[in-house]
């Protein structure tokens, strides 16, 4: 069965400018620096890396929340780049955001009801107050919050009850594609655990699409399908869960990898310790970029920048290893 | 003695306008002579209270130790005056803290922070201080020591600042290092190179640690014995190994099946229902009934004690002879009635 390509991002940019002193030399950082992946209809891209490599930027270059410097954004084949903000207004509805700390992506002063009625009021002002409240009291029912809550304010709820709550506003529109930056990243492993079967069942019941950026691989592995390893603005691996996971092949993924504590005592593993810092997106490495950090460094890395290659079926990696 | 540190009972609270509402409800616990004891629990169930309580830090919170002692080498801490406390803090027995950023002084450079400390514990010359600080900044991994001491807090990067926190928290050899969350504010890799420094200096120096963290991960990786704390009390304590091959606790268990591990290819996380419930809002009887599913009638009108098993403390009713207890209740309460 032929796949069906929902979203397609190519060779995407984004350059920010450092706000430095206005004598000194202008410098900027390269924050998504000549990404590219696919996503299939149906299927959740998790995209991982370390604070700062440009994750969140590829999520909001993606749903327009920024612009792209260069590069395509296709959605459902057309480009979403270079479209006017008028044009964007269509894109809106089936794009939704889901945030890391649902407390800064809900208003204090408003009611949930409100809250979760105020999208239908933008994009259908002619529905009836009534149908608009049977849409939102079901939407909430299948995230886990019960209808007498409607009249609550926000700080009323736990983190895992707003996380849901924010879920449910990210539903309202039916969504095609929602992109979910750190969702369960501020909740504890008991709530982050029944956040992340919500999120797998909606994907089930409403035929999501997810783009899902998370700092934790073990996260990532769980939700899901393929996976995109960034670092310092650009993806060194984009391959298949399984093909990451079991047999990763960048050197990054590998220390990345190594590094996730195990919650198991008897696991005793081959732990690759990175040396040095993670260094500066605005002053990244010439060559590849991980060649200050990389065990297996060789001479041409320094100079030559390695591009994502095809080394397996649903597996490319940027190594000149490969 | 091989017990270098032993809490008893403690309990610690803060004031309310109606009162003292306690948020630490009589913890016992020990630490060993080089040995790394991890205290494990979601966030708000007591830890960072505990570790505050054990330097005697509580003041800015404003917390109190309501109850109960914490013997450091046969002395009991919170006996002691603020000025005796001073002699022990970052000296014997030091501290480091989740965000570095908070308990390191912005305006002075790294240098001079390290040398003061170690000039107001160890009887060295400035010279003498200066060499011992770059030699510590050397054995926490830190490249180019001799310029770092150079530099200001916000020069340096997270995990940077982190390294230099322990390399300030081991310059007097303390017998014991107490770190909160030392790691959670890292990535992965740099937090692998943190916990890998910790490891190395705790060898050498046969530290004891009370390594604090709600990542199940870390606690494997690093300790030997854990305590696992829920709603201000221990429910559990066990070998590391014990405790993830054969957790007691319906908490424990239930925590550990909600962590995602890597090549586990399950669909559906087990998930804890419910959440913790807040200190002015204590169900009676056990504080994890509302979430347990095992969940009995006496679970609801009794708290359970720690019941000592060899080596494995558990706090639950399924482990204890409840009958009795029933009767017990049963007889007090139709008495009363
Ligand atoms: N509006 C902005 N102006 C200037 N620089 C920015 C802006 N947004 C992001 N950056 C920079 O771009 C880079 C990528 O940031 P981004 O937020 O995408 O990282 P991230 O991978 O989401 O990190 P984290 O895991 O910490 O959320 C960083 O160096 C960041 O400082
Ligand atoms: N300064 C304070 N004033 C009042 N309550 C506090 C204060 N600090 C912590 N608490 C409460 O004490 C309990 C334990 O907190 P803490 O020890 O910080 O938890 P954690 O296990 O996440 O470190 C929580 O209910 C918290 O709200
Ligand atoms: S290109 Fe070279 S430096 Fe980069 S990851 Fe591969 S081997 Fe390492
Ligand atoms: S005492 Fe009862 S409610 Fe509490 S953990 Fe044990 S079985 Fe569950
Ligand atoms: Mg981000
Ligand atoms: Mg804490």
């Amino acid at each position: 069965m032929k796949k069906e390509v929902l979203l397609e991002v190519k060779d995407v940019k984004k350059v920010f400018p450092l706000s430095t002193s206005w004598f000194a030399e202008k410098k900027y950082v390269r924050a998504v620096d000549g990404v590219s992946f696919t996503i299939n209809k149906g299927e959740t891209f998790g995209l991982v890396g370390e604070s700062g490599c440009g994750k969140s930027t590829t999520g909001r270059l993606v749903n327009g929340l920024i612009k792209v410097d260069e590069g395509e954004v296709n959605y459902k084949g057309n480009d979403l780049a270079n479209i006017s903000e008028k044009e964007w207004k269509k894109y809106r509805k089936p794009m939704q955001m889901i945030f890391q700390d649902p407390y800064a992506s809900l208003s204090p002063r408003m009611k949930i009801k409100d809250i979760l009625m105020e999208p239908l009021t933008i994009h259908f002002p002619k529905m009836s107050s009534s149908e608009k409240q049977s849409i939102v009291k079901e939407l909430l029912g299948k995230c886990g919050i019960s209808e007498y809550h409607l009249e609550k304010y926000p700080h009323e709820f736990s983190g895992g009850q707003r996380q849901r709550i924010g879920i449910a506003r990210s539903l309202i529109l039916k969504p095609e594609l929602i992109i979910a930056d750190e969702p369960v990243s501020a909740l504890d492993v008991s709530i982050q655990s029944q956040i992340l079967n919500l999120m797998k069942d909606l994907q089930e019941e409403y035929e999501l699409t997810y783009l899902f950026i998370s700092h934790d691989l073990s996260v990532v592995e769980h939700i899901s399908d393929r996976v995109g390893v960034m670092y310092l603005g650009s993806l060194v691996e984009v391959a298949s869960k399984q093909a990451i996971f079991k047999e990763p092949k960048h050197p990054y993924t590998k220390a990345l990898l190594s590094s996730i504590p195990q919650p198991d005592p008897k696991v005793k593993r081959e732990q690759i310790v990175l040396q040095g810092d993670i260094p500066s997106a605005s002053n990244p490495p010439a060559g590849c970029k991980f060649h200050t950090r990389c065990p297996l460094a060789m001479d041409i890395c320094k100079k030559e920048v390695a591009q994502l290659q095809q080394v397996a079926e649903d597996q490319q990696v940027a190594c000149h290893l490969y | 003695m091989n017990q270098l540190l032993q809490v008893k009972n403690l309990k610690t609270g803060f004031r309310k306008e109606n009162g003292m509402q306690n948020v630490v409800h009589g913890i016992s616990f020990h630490v060993n002579k080089g040995e790394i004891v991890g205290i494990v629990g979601e966030s708000g169930c007591g830890k960072s209270v505990t570790s505050l309580s054990i330097m005697r830090l509580l003041h800015d919170t404003p917390g109190e130790i309501v109850d109960g002692s914490v013997m450091f080498k046969g002395e009991d801490l919170t006996a002691l005056s603020e000025r005796q406390m001073k002699k022990y803090r970052g000296n014997e027995l030091s501290m480091i803290f989740q965000e570095p950023m908070t308990s390191l002084n912005p305006v002075l450079k790294i240098g001079r922070q390290l040398r003061e400390t170690i000039q107001l514990h160890l009887n060295m010359s400035k010279k003498e201080a200066h060499q011992h600080a770059i030699s510590m900044l050397k054995s926490v991994g830190i490249p180019r020591a001799e310029d770092v001491m150079n530099d200001y807090p916000h020069q340096l990067s997270g995990g940077m600042r982190q390294r230099v926190m322990i390399a300030i928290a081991i310059s007097c050899n303390p017998s014991l290092l107490i770190a909160d969350e030392p790691t959670t504010a890292l990535d992965v890799t740099i937090q692998a190179q943190i916990l890998s420094v910790l490891k190395d200096v705790q060898k050498q120096n046969e530290m004891g640690i009370l390594m604090i963290t709600h990542d199940l991960g870390v606690v494997a990786e690093v300790c030997d014995r854990v305590v696992v704390m829920y709603a201000g009390r221990i429910v559990e304590s066990a070998t590391v190994e014990e405790l993830f091959a054969a957790p007691k606790h319906p908490y424990t268990k239930g925590l550990i099946a909600s962590v995602p591990k890597i090549g586990q290819g399950i669909n559906r996380l087990y998930s804890i229902p419910g959440t913790v419930p807040s200190p002015s809002n204590m169900p009676t009887g056990c504080k994890f009934a509302p979430r347990c599913s095992q969940v009995m009638e006496i679970c609801k009108i009794k708290e359970p004690e720690l019941i000592q098993m060899k080596e494995h403390d558990c706090r639950c009713w399924l482990y204890q002879e409840k009958e009795q207890e029933v009767e017990h209740i049963e007889k007090g309460s139709s008495a009363r009635g």
